[in-house]
């Protein structure tokens, strides 16, 4: 009986994302009833879809023990680059203008380039991830500045602007229509994708290895630093998908895009389980985080709650999100530390596990 | 017991009565009594899982007593808590010492009360002067401006005797304090012993160098499962007195028919690994044991890591079933039929946070894997299934986090990885550490399958007792060498030969 009741805790301290996102939901659909039209539900992880593409990146960072705190500016170079060549001479690009698919194929070499790199400096030279990353968004925004004219380029491609900011269904409604963007269907689409690959894969299993015990995943046979390059590969591409969303979104990049991400994604993951700690969280908990920050975002503003309590609610559920992790982690640290003292040390000790 | 008359006359500074400590499952100690006196060195030898740690640990305050008292002075006490422990004059000091490294000797020694100038800046001058001063008192010549960590690990080990001298330490306890010097370092740290032991100094010395224990030592106290065997005046025994005190002869043997074939398996050929081992040559045969044994620092360990490609080889050849084995990564071992399990399982087997199932196949996902990488489930759980049945893995389930298990169900379930490798050689890295006695008989009997089937296995390992119970052939290392080779059925193998052996090199210096 006791023990059926602390497997209901764990179940609903593993779940409880989904719960707080649960509660948000009902919360502010009961009190604007602007909240809960469903054009404003739909397009909740619409305008966040560029944040989530970085909570991916760095979610899979994070599994694997490493930070990337570069994606931000990752996203600005991607989409600015993107803009240069798509955008005609008078509205701020090269005049080059590409065709999308073009643009799109060169965002994400930028993006497979940056993390390529993050990941040599990382695994190769074994530098510091935090100070990698951190250096690299100080490096990738200074050169969204050398590259871009100083101002905004705008006016993409219709077909360049469809996935951030295009709209799949029309069925009409009482007042006006309701519409789907796509932007949220890709978000939820690509993060199932990722849950897949991490959780059925060779690699993903791999990465959770090289995130809880770096020297057994070695010992068991695991490439760990080749999984580490891959990951930042990864988290490349997410900020190039990041770019289109963003740049597609607004038909417009300015150097200033993306700029100021850095602590809502790493918040947003944390908030989704993702353990700073490394080797745990799923990517499903992530987009979970996501959410729960976009109902956050959306639901005060559209009450009229002042921004500056906005940004403090969010601080406060960040520390709740750390400190929940920080409460995992003392749970795991205190039973290995009893498991080590009474087995390793002292030696001799056998606590069969009863079969229920 | 035995004392001299020098001993006679002084005042014991520490001593324990009737102390049990009994964690779930296992009596630790058993009614220990245990005395040190005033001005001497105290020597406190048993094997691994003697109850050597348990008892230093109640000294020092870590662990509490089921019963007993600890009288120091004319205080008697239960239990002491650290802080208390610490009050009392009592010091340890570990193998490897842990000081602020990057700091100086003379901040080291002054951490937390450096003096101060009139305007509240640290003086250096008086921190150098002081430290000098203080280090001059005991004798002990050392620059104070170097860095911690620029020291060597005599100096180093001096250093924390030093600094737990300056904090009023009363009693100090040496826990194998020469495992990794040299005979000269050794030497130096003796001398320096001896010569605090002349003022006054008394110290607990652990160690598994027996000769040394004679060297240094006044008195010497024998631990064997718990029990006090007896305290002896070092004139008054001798190394193999002593052996025997430790090993004992009621401790129950897991014994073997030898499934040795006569095919070769492997050959290692003039292997050599600077500062590690040198001129290895061993042929291994199919289904054959060997043991491997030496004291801390010999090379065994290197040894072993290096044939997996954990660390440096060095140079030389090895052949394995007929095919030159040229891995140099772990996963590359494992493909081409070479399997290791490491010491540590907390720290390197496992991977503790993830399911006992995901544990088992890291090292052959690559072959259950389909298209896009993905895993195929259903096989996975027949394999994982397989080998839970196999070597019977207590687990509720196969998604069990596999630091929830029990020691002895952790080291079943390293042991299914290596199995599932189907490895020709298995090097096992002391496999029965931290296991209670049942699991011990059952991961024999899982070595003792594997061997049936044909795999040679390589076991290092210094519990010689249990190496005589499963081995075919004993090999014991020396400073990087293989001096001296047991053969099952001959009557030298015994425990005290193969002890004297391990010790035997280092008399010979």
């Amino acid at each position: 009986m006791k023990k059926n009741t602390s497997k209901l805790l764990d179940v609903i301290f593993e779940n409880l994302i989904w719960l707080l996102v649960a509660a948000g939901l009902i919360i502010f659909s009961s009190l604007s009833s602007s909240f809960r039209s469903p054009n404003n539900l739909a397009s909740l992880l619409y305008r966040s879809a560029a944040l989530g593409l970085l909570v991916l990146g760095q979610s899979f960072t994070m599994i694997t023990g490493n930070f990337d705190l570069s994606s931000e500016s990752g996203l600005g170079l991607t989409a600015m680059v993107a803009a240069l060549a798509l955008a005609s001479a008078d509205n701020g690009g090269l005049g080059w203008e590409v065709s999308p698919f073009v643009a799109i194929v060169l965002m994400i070499g930028v993006g497979l380039l940056i993390g390529l790199i993050n990941g040599l400096l990382i695994t190769r030279l074994k530098m510091n991830n935090l100070i990698v990353t951190i250096a690299m968004q100080m490096i990738l925004r200074g050169l969204v500045y050398i590259i871009s004219p100083g101002s905004t380029a705008s006016f993409f491609p219709k077909a360049f602007d469809w996935l951030g900011g295009g709209t799949l269904f029309k069925i009409p409604l009482e007042r006006g229509f309701f519409s789907f963007p796509v932007a949220t269907l890709f978000v939820i689409l690509i993060f199932v994708v990722s849950h897949i690959i991490t959780r059925y894969t060779q690699f993903g299993r791999n990465m959770y290895a090289v995130g809880s015990n770096l020297t057994a995943a070695k010992d068991a046979g695991i490439d760990t630093d080749k999984i580490v390059r891959i990951v930042y590969l990864i988290d490349g591409l997410c900020m190039a998908l990041a770019g289109l969303l963003a740049a597609g979104r607004l038909d417009s990049a300015t150097p200033r895009t993306g700029a100021g991400l850095t602590f809502p994604v790493q918040a947003a993951a944390v908030i989704g389980g993702i353990s700073m700690a490394g080797g745990r969280g799923n990517m499903i908990g992530a987009l979970g985080g996501l959410m729960l920050w976009s109902i956050l975002d959306n639901g005060l503003s559209i009450m009229k709650v002042s921004p500056f309590w906005i940004e403090t609610s969010r601080g406060l559920i960040l520390l709740f999100a750390v400190w929940l992790d920080a409460v995992k982690v003392k749970k795991v640290h205190q039973r290995s530390l009893i498991d080590i003292l009474l087995q390793s040390t002292i030696g001799l000790k056998d606590k069969t596990i009863v079969k229920n | 017991m035995n004392t001299t008359e020098k001993v006679m006359e002084r005042t014991p500074i520490l001593s324990v009565e009737g102390v049990s400590k009994a964690f779930p499952g296992v009596q630790a100690l058993t009614s220990v009594d245990f005395c040190v006196m005033d001005g001497e060195i105290h020597g406190l030898v048993g094997k691994n899982g003697a109850g050597k740690s348990t008892l230093m640990a109640i000294l020092m305050g870590i662990l509490e007593p089921n019963e007993g008292t600890i009288i120091i002075g004319d205080q008697q006490f239960h239990a002491m808590s650290p802080k208390e422990a610490i009050e009392k004059g009592i010091a340890y000091v570990p193998q490897h010492v842990a000081m602020m490294d990057s700091l100086t000797v003379a901040e080291n020694i002054l951490a937390g009360e450096l003096p101060k100038t009139k305007s509240g800046f640290v003086n250096w001058k008086k921190v150098n002067s002081e430290a000098k001063e203080r280090l001059d008192r005991l004798g002990l010549e050392m620059d104070v401006t170097k860095k911690v960590e620029g020291l060597g690990v005599a100096e180093q080990t001096m250093l924390a005797i030093a600094k737990a001298l300056f904090g009023d330490a009363k009693l100090i306890i040496l826990d194998e304090p020469t495992a990794s010097l040299s005979r000269t370092d050794i030497n130096r740290l003796f001398a320096f012993v001896k010569s605090l032991k002349d003022k006054g100094g008394s110290f607990i010395y652990i160690s598994h160098h027996l000769e040394e224990v004679f060297e240094i030592c006044d008195r010497v106290t024998v631990l064997r499962d718990g029990h006090i065997v007896g305290t002896a005046d070092v004139a008054e025994i001798d190394v193999p007195k002593l052996i025997v005190m430790m090993v004992g002869e009621d401790v129950e043997d897991y014994t073997r028919e030898s499934t040795c074939e006569d095919e070769t398996v492997m050959v290692l050929n003039g292997l050599e690994r600077r500062g590690y081992y040198e001129n290895i040559n061993l042929e291994l045969h199919k289904g054959e044991i060997i043991g491997l044994t030496g004291l801390q620092g010999c090379g065994v360990e290197q040894l072993g890591k290096g044939l997996f490609g954990l660390e440096p080889r060095g140079i030389g050849e090895i052949i394995l079933a007929d095919k030159k084995f040229t891995a140099v990564r772990p996963i590359e071992s494992f493909n081409q039929g070479l399997a290791y399990l490491p010491q540590d399982r907390y720290r390197y087997g496992l991977v503790g946070l993830r399911s006992v199932r995901e544990n088992v196949t890291y090292p052959i996902l690559n072959k259950l894997v389909r298209l896009m990488n993905l895993i195929n489930g259903k096989e996975e759980k027949i394999i994982v299934n397989k080998y839970i049945g196999e070597l019977d893995i207590k687990t509720p389930s196969q998604e069990q986090p596999a630091r929830l298990l029990s020691g002895g169900n952790q080291q079943k379930v390293v042991f299914a990885k290596l199995a599932s490798t189907q490895p020709s050689v298995l090097v096992l890295h002391e496999p029965t550490q931290g296991v209670d006695v049942r699991a011990k008989m059952d991961i024999f009997r899982i070595i003792d399958a594997m061997a049936a089937q044909g795999v040679a296995i390589i076991i290092i390992s210094t519990e010689i007792r249990e190496l005589i119970g499963v081995c075919d052939r004993i090999l014991v290392m020396n400073d990087g060498r293989l001096t001296s080779e047991f053969k099952k059925g001959e009557k030298d193998m015994t425990p005290e030969k193969i002890l004297a052996a391990i010790e035997g090199g280092k008399i010979n210096e």
